[in-house]
């Protein structure tokens, strides 16, 4: 065991967390969104949408991250390459920074899991409670704004934490589109002496440290929320 | 000129990728089953009344919870045999497979004893308090009444975790094993990666379709195992 | 045919039972009553060792128990003569009517299956669910489920049957089937000891009745002793909070 090669190469890996957690924070933004929206027409059986959403669902649920990582890597740059030919645009799709590549799939598979998480945390929820808020004056917008929506959340947020966790841990699969995260770092910087056994150990702390801090960070706010659960009678 | 991208590439890679599925399912299998062991362990560790057992064996689950299962394979892979060279044990030439299913092994144990406690936990006491006024002893108790219930209430998880398992076990190409995913990499190497795109695709619709089919089992076995859930008919 | 002397249960620092001695002979239908807290559920709990007494002894028939020290083998065979009858049921839900009912006597028993069938189907014909052998829980009413557990220990052909509350978790439409149900078997002299809030029950189908409050048996008597007649200052005043219409005719 090398261990100044581990020290040096604990803070390599370290240097890579900046990326995993921008596109974790992207990947998010994107999907939170979408993935309630979605959620609402699974549950509202809005016509078409509500089809295609439930085939996206299954086919992310249904097919390995890594190849949704090998799909997306190479079907964009073809598809890109076509637009860019038919209108003479000239650009160099190699440039292009994989960290949009990442976000594209993360995003992808994390509103899929998503629109699951919120279908199942608004089925908990009780019809009665839309009905009061109709009784009480509120439109429908304004009941899921201020009384469907935060009671879902407040269900949904297990499954929010341990999709993020997910997520995070599904970001040193950026390797096969050649980002420079956490993995791919510590890798790089053991190929020199083949030193495989200490960087992985590098890489092993840091996501440990990485998704406890985040569950921590998530138990913490749940508690937090937990006020908005009323004792069942 | 030469089409980007050509469907009958799908069509045709899928049956010769078809036969590299039973290295997929020996691999997934054999977790399957160890993990399954090894997780009923650590279930009973947390539910035992042994803090320290407890605190292990969470422990445990967290940290399997928080590694990459691509950080694990290869923790695994360079790290057991670098390990046993220290106690002069040779394990360099031991097949990449092993080395996958203690990997998924490890993973699945965790994800199962979370699964086993929680269904143990959904059974309500009573049940084993009536089983024990009718004169069964604690393990006639667990066996024929707690067993098949938790049993029920852990299925669809289970098939959950099967189906995740499999998913995460596309990673084994990775350290070189020649699976499903390893094939359709050394074919795509062979064309000079021309064509990836479809090859990958038939790869993802072979998953696919998998992991539908577990579902369906699964919700099968439900819903044979589930009597006494049913409110529907009554005989 | 049942002797309980000294029984102690302590759950941390609350201690429940706080010495109570009980004894019930053959045919006998004792009914606990006192408010909730008392300590009855408690003792009928540890009279089938579902709760670990602290200390107190225990005689059924031949079998004498230590409750500080407890052999599994006279556990066992203490639930194989006690049958027990759950506030909440209790049935097992992966099983039907039927099957409840004879799970006892075929793997605690040994009863051969054709005989534990006939056995169960004749119980269950005496709670009145001859139509419901195939159900399962999930497909009965509370009621329905409750005669189940009820024909379910009377299959056993227990020495005494505990009933813990039996109906306190069911709809007020639907005591009336339990209590009648309860009250043909005692009728047919099976031994009972009922903890109860029915004091209807207590009254007319009782031969023996027991106020607990405070973790100690505070009087015992005939029914008409405890409800006409009751001495304890501490009686009295329960009395007058369950039944305040009764107290003031019985004054």
């Amino acid at each position: 065991m090398n261990y100044q090669f581990l020290i040096e190469t604990f803070f390599v890996a370290l240097s890579g967390v900046p990326i995993a957690l921008l596109v974790t924070v992207v990947a998010l933004l994107v999907a939170l969104p979408l993935g309630f929206l979605l959620a609402l027409t699974r549950i509202n059986k809005i016509p078409v949408i509500h089809h295609i959403a439930k085939i996206y669902v299954s086919f992310v649920r249904g097919t390995p991250i890594i190849i949704q990582i090998f799909i997306v890597y190479s079907s964009i740059p073809l598809l890109l390459k076509a637009i860019f030919e038919k209108y003479n645009i000239t650009y160099d799709i190699y440039k292009i920074n994989p960290i949009w590549y990442a976000f594209i799939v993360f995003a992808f598979s994390t509103t899929a899991i998503l629109i699951e998480v919120f279908r199942s945390a608004l089925s908990t929820i009780e019809k009665g409670q839309l009905e009061a808020a109709h009784a009480v004056g509120l439109s429908t917008f304004q009941a899921y704004r201020r009384i469907i929506i935060p009671q879902a959340l407040v269900v949904a947020m297990p499954n929010i934490c341990t999709a993020t966790v997910n997520l995070i841990k599904a970001t040193s699969l950026g390797y096969a589109m050649s980002l420079p995260e956490i993995t791919l770092k510590a890798k790089v910087a053991a190929n020199v002496g083949y030193n495989y056994v200490e960087a992985y150990i590098d890489i092993f702390i840091v996501y440990l440290i990485l998704c406890s801090t985040v569950e921590y960070i998530f138990k913490r706010y749940e508690k937090y929320l937990s006020k908005f659960k009323v004792a069942k009678a | 000129m030469e089409k980007y991208f050509d469907a009958s590439y799908i069509w045709n890679s899928i049956p010769v990728l078809l036969p590299f599925l039973k290295v997929t399912f020996l691999v997934a299998g054999s977790s399957i089953v160890l993990g399954t062991i090894f997780g009923l362990l650590l279930a009973a560790a947390k539910l035992s009344s042994i803090k320290l057992l407890q605190k292990l064996a969470n422990l445990y689950t967290t940290i399997m919870r928080c590694t990459p299962s691509i950080v694990l394979l290869f923790l695994v892979y360079y790290g057991v045999p670098a390990l046993a060279e220290n106690f002069s044990i040779n394990l360099h030439s031991i097949e990449t497979a092993i080395f996958v299913v203690v990997t998924f092994t490890l993973q699945f144990a965790a994800i199962m004893s979370e699964v086993i406690r929680s269904a143990y936990l959904a059974i309500n006491k009573g049940q084993f308090e009536a089983a024990v006024s009718v004169g069964l002893t604690p393990f006639q108790a667990y066996r024929r009444i707690i067993f098949p219930q938790a049993l029920v209430i852990a299925l669809p998880n289970f098939g959950n975790g099967m189906i995740a398992l499999l998913q995460e076990g596309a990673l084994a190409y990775t350290i070189g094993l020649i699976d499903i995913v390893g094939k359709a990499n050394l074919i795509i190497a062979s064309n000079i990666n021309a064509h990836a795109l479809e090859i990958y695709i038939a790869l993802a619709i072979v998953y696919w379709v998998l992991s539908i089919i577990i579902e369906k089992f699964f919700a099968m076995l439900e819903k044979f195992f589930g009597k006494g859930k049913k409110t529907l008919e009554t005989t | 045919m049942l002797e309980i002397k000294n029984i102690h249960k302590s759950f941390g620092d609350n201690e429940i039972l706080k010495g109570v001695d009980l004894a019930i002979d053959k045919g006998d239908v004792v009914v606990i009553l006192g408010p909730s807290g008392s300590g009855k559920t408690t003792l009928l709990r540890c009279i089938n060792f579902l709760e670990k007494a602290d200390q107190g002894h225990a005689t059924f028939g031949d079998i004498q128990v230590d409750f500080q020290n407890v052999k599994k083998k006279d556990v066992h065979s203490i639930r194989q003569r006690v049958a027990f009858v759950f506030q909440n049921y209790n049935l097992f839900t992966n099983k039907t009517a039927l099957e409840n009912v004879t799970e006892g006597l075929i793997i605690g028993r040994k009863v051969p299956k054709a005989e534990a069938i006939e056995i169960g189907k004749k119980a269950l014909d005496k709670v009145g669910l001859s139509e419901k052998y195939d159900s399962y829980p999930s497909q009965l009413s509370g009621g329905q489920q409750q005669r189940v557990g009820i024909a379910r220990a009377v299959a056993l052909n227990p020495d005494i049957i505990l009933f813990d509350e039996p109906t306190s978790a069911l709809d007020p439409e639907l005591v009336g089937e339990v209590l009648q149900v309860m009250k043909n078997i005692a009728a047919e002299g099976t031994t009972m000891l009922v903890v109860t809030h029915e004091m209807g029950f207590a009254k007319d189908v009782a031969n023996r009745v027991i106020f607990m409050d405070g973790g100690v048996v505070v009087e015992e008597g005939s029914p008409h002793d405890i409800f006409v007649n009751p001495k304890e200052e501490r009686t009295k005043k329960f009395l007058k909070r369950v039944i305040p219409e009764d107290y003031t005719y019985y004054i």
